[in-house]
């Protein structure tokens, strides 16, 4: 990777939100990956930022459906 | 109903039924609610099933029905069409907070610190707070792993529009989160607003 294709800090925080989101193009991840990579200060932030949503995401689908929805639905599928 | 029919609709809607589920109890935080709703959206997705298109995603196009379904009968729009002033709302408050408060230590999870502590009610209230748009949203992206694309499909907006709410809404949650753990004391009280990053 050239000096020019190197992320600054400012750069990589741009592209923070698309990155725990995995939108990011190949190339765009590249050139993230390697920042983080020689960042001491911004590979413990992106870990962070990845982690509260991780937790959240894991709070969230904690829900399960009621035992028996499956079947209710089914049953009203086939009386109809 | 053919039986065949019925088994190939309950074997693509057995697997995803658990997350539309949540999805329906997060928008509309009720039980009995989500239960109607996900039932109402299976039988309108049974009538649609001879257009589902075989081989693409069952579980997106079974919560655009789900979502569409909630928007027309069940939306309340106590908070639709809100206008948050975003340069009130800080960056990052989560990380910033939490460093200020000494949570940072070198053995510290403090990221697990914060959202383990919360139970499901907790973050369920905060993510409740957000502005409309912003939480139909967050739903989808929290309940099921969707691409922008895929949500802007169901909430039929351009993807650029979901990008935006759902950056914008991660950055109302964290306020929300950490005034919700400052409050039930898993944090201490006194967040200090730093530019430090």
């Amino acid at each position: 990777m050239s000096d020019s294709d190197r992320l600054s800090c400012q750069d990589a925080f741009a592209r923070l939100d698309d990155f725990v989101d995995r939108e990011l193009s190949a190339t765009e991840l590249e050139r993230l990956e390697a920042h983080l990579q020689d960042c001491a200060c911004c590979a413990p932030h992106f870990e962070f930022e990845q982690q509260v949503l991780d937790g959240v995401r894991r709070q969230i689908r904690r829900i399960r459906a009621p035992v028996g929805l499956l079947d209710g639905i089914l049953s009203r599928l086939r009386a109809k | 109903m053919a039986d065949s029919a019925t088994a190939s609709f309950e074997a693509q809607l057995s697997p995803v039924l658990d997350r539309a589920y949540a999805a329906a109890w997060h928008l509309t935080r009720n039980a009995a609610e989500a239960e109607d709703l996900v039932q109402e959206a299976a039988l309108l997705a049974w009538r649609g099933y001879h257009g589902f298109l075989p081989g693409s995603s069952f579980r997106a196009w079974f919560l655009r029905i789900l979502t569409n379904k909630f928007i027309s009968d069940y939306r309340r729009d106590r908070r639709r069409g809100v206008v948050v002033d975003m340069d009130a709302v800080p960056e990052f408050s989560l990380w910033q907070h939490s460093r200020a408060s000494g949570m940072h230590s070198p053995d510290a999870d403090p990221a697990a610190a914060l959202t383990s502590q919360l139970d499901g009610e907790q973050i369920a209230a905060a993510l409740d707070r957000l502005p409309e748009e912003y939480r139909l949203a967050a739903v989808l992206y929290f309940v099921e792993d969707l691409s922008y694309q895929e949500i802007a499909d169901i909430l039929g907006v351009p993807i650029g529009t979901v990008r935006s709410r759902l950056h914008r809404g991660r950055r109302l949650l964290q306020a929300e989160l950490w005034a919700l753990a400052a409050a039930s004391g898993i944090v201490p009280r006194n967040p200090v607003t730093t530019g430090d990053r």
